[in-house]
């Protein structure tokens, strides 16, 4: 019954995933593109749990459904692009190549996975490996390799590095977005400053 | 139903349906958003890869984790940054065509 469940919502969950995926691209309006983009979103984080990663897909609930896509919908509120600003889709021929080289990757990728031999044995995903009694001599509280605990006891030792590299990435990406951001007030203060100055000297050219 | 080749046939359906947005879309917020839909096939792919290793190797299935957490943290960089960058653009342009970034030359 279990596994009954968990191969039904994962098709379902396929399903959906594959049909939003379509529809993301092909709606003109950016808004409905992210609305079905959110629900997808939404379905790979059910592959995640269904893949004994809980934390992961918390984390993408969170991270991608809850601030990315809320900074999408936001942007696209403010421009509110909609009639005329929407940019007119090219032509047929624009739209058959980019579906051709879509087709040419998905054929590319579709046989390399149906004719991996190493695959199919790995197919059904066996049963996890036996969770060390202790880890460095300290007794491991690793009950399930999806949980909270296993997880980071593994990112802050053998993955140290790439998680301060990660660190490094989103600061600088938070001083880019902070700068180009700021860029345009600056330059308006200089604009009405040099207005301002300019209407004084007019004033000045009256009085004399 | 429920297995690695089926979880890699969604990711690769869902990685070629974002190439398909990139390259034949005009609007940038689609072109993005297609952007982040190519991401996360490559999780999905990821994480059921590690899963699937984890019979004979638990760390393998928190090696593919973390990388997938670390292309999150890379999708939430870019879509700040590029998010910006279309409010600067539309500032500018009224426009949210990618013909019209040709016109930043450098």
């Amino acid at each position: 019954m279990e596994e009954f469940l968990k191969h039904s919502l994962f098709g379902l969950s396929g399903l959906l995933g594959v049909v939003c995926a379509v529809l993301v691209v092909t709606r003109k309006n950016p808004i409905y593109s992210a609305l079905f983009l959110i629900v997808l979103l939404g379905t790979i984080a059910i592959d995640f749990f269904l893949l004994q990663a809980e934390f992961l897909g918390f984390m993408q609930l969170l991270v991608y459904a809850g601030a990315i896509m809320v900074l999408f919908l936001f942007v696209i509120m403010l421009i509110n692009p909609r009639g005329d600003s929407l940019p007119d889709e090219g032509g047929a021929t624009d739209r058959w190549v980019a579906f051709g080289v879509a087709l040419l990757i998905f054929s590319l990728l579709f046989t390399a996975i149906a004719k991996s031999p190493r695959l199919k044995e790995f197919d059904s995903f066996p049963g996890m490996a036996a969770v060390p009694e202790t880890v460095m001599g300290t007794p491991a509280r690793t009950a399930d390799h999806g949980s909270l605990t296993a997880f980071g006891y593994e990112m802050f030792t053998t993955h140290l590095f790439v998680f301060e590299l990660t660190s490094i990435l989103v600061l600088s990406a938070i001083v880019g977005a902070v700068h180009l951001s700021l860029r345009p007030r600056r330059r308006k203060r200089e604009e009405t400053e040099a207005a301002l100055d300019s209407s004084h000297g007019r004033e000045e050219h009256a009085h004399v | 139903m429920f297995s690695l080749t089926s979880c890699l046939y969604i990711s690769a359906f869902l990685f070629s349906t974002g190439v398909y947005g990139v390259l034949g879309r005009r609007n940038i917020l689609v072109v993005l958003m297609s952007l982040e839909l190519m991401l996360n096939a490559v999780n999905l792919a990821l994480v059921a890869f590690g899963r699937a290793y984890a019979a004979q190797d638990l760390a393998a299935a928190h090696t593919g984790q973390i990388f997938a957490l670390m292309v999150i943290a890379v999708a939430a960089a870019e879509a700040a940054v590029g998010l910006s960058i279309v409010l600067l653009v539309w500032r500018r342009w009224q426009s949210i065509d990618v013909r019209d970034l040709c016109r930043m030359h450098g």
